[in-house]
């Protein structure tokens, strides 16, 4: 297991080498690198590697402010749209 | 039988006396009454709890507090409930998740990464 397939997220299966390669190639905000790799898109809402996408991320380049950075989106818990609105006759 | 931990220091004796009969993909299991899916499935021996929707990589037990969401089956129709919370009833029918027909991933592919 070298350094370079270590899955950071392990919803989306994306590995450190494809965020590091990505980061620096396309100088990526974090929001961006989650865009572009799908890192922090998966079933558990980012939660496992949130923190390591924008490390990641800002190790290329300057935290802007004026980026929306990634949090934590509602609903909290993955929610089926049956619990939503399911019709009951 | 099952390398349940029959006395914890901390929970104490584990309650053996009542035992249910589930099934999952198909396949009868025994296990302790309201034991979780997830410890059930363990104590019979199987850790794979589902499969990747991408990739088809066999996913099991992470963090095992409801959090991280690795261990979701499908329980009595129900999909995305978590084997490590939920209780178990009797004759409740368990199936995994297995591997997508389209995957998402040549998304990527083409948009160039």
């Amino acid at each position: 297991m070298s350094e370079k397939d270590i899955i950071i997220c392990r919803c989306e299966e994306v590995t450190y080498s494809e965020l590091k390669e990505t980061a620096r190639k396309f100088q990526c905000t974090p929001r961006e690198l989650k865009l572009r790799t799908r890192a922090g898109m998966g079933y558990c809402g980012g939660r496992t590697c949130r923190n390591a996408v924008d490390s990641i991320a800002l190790e290329s380049t300057e935290r802007n402010e004026s980026q929306i950075s990634l949090k934590y989106q509602p609903p909290i818990r993955p929610v089926s749209f049956g619990k939503l609105g399911e019709v009951i006759e | 039988m099952s390398q349940r931990i029959i006395n914890h220091p901390v929970l104490g004796k584990l309650d053996e006396s009542q035992t249910i009969t589930f099934t999952f993909n198909d396949v009868e299991y025994s296990a302790l009454q309201n034991e979780s899916i997830a410890a059930a499935l363990l104590a019979n021996g199987i850790r794979t709890l589902r499969h990747h929707e991408e990739s088809g990589s066999p996913r099991g037990i992470y963090c095992n507090i409801g959090h991280c969401f690795e261990c979701r089956v499908t329980v009595d129709g129900v999909q995305g409930e978590r084997a490590c919370l939920t209780p178990l009833t009797q004759g409740m029918k368990v199936v995994s998740g297995g591997k997508l027909q389209t995957d998402v991933r040549d998304w990527r592919a083409n948009h160039g990464k």
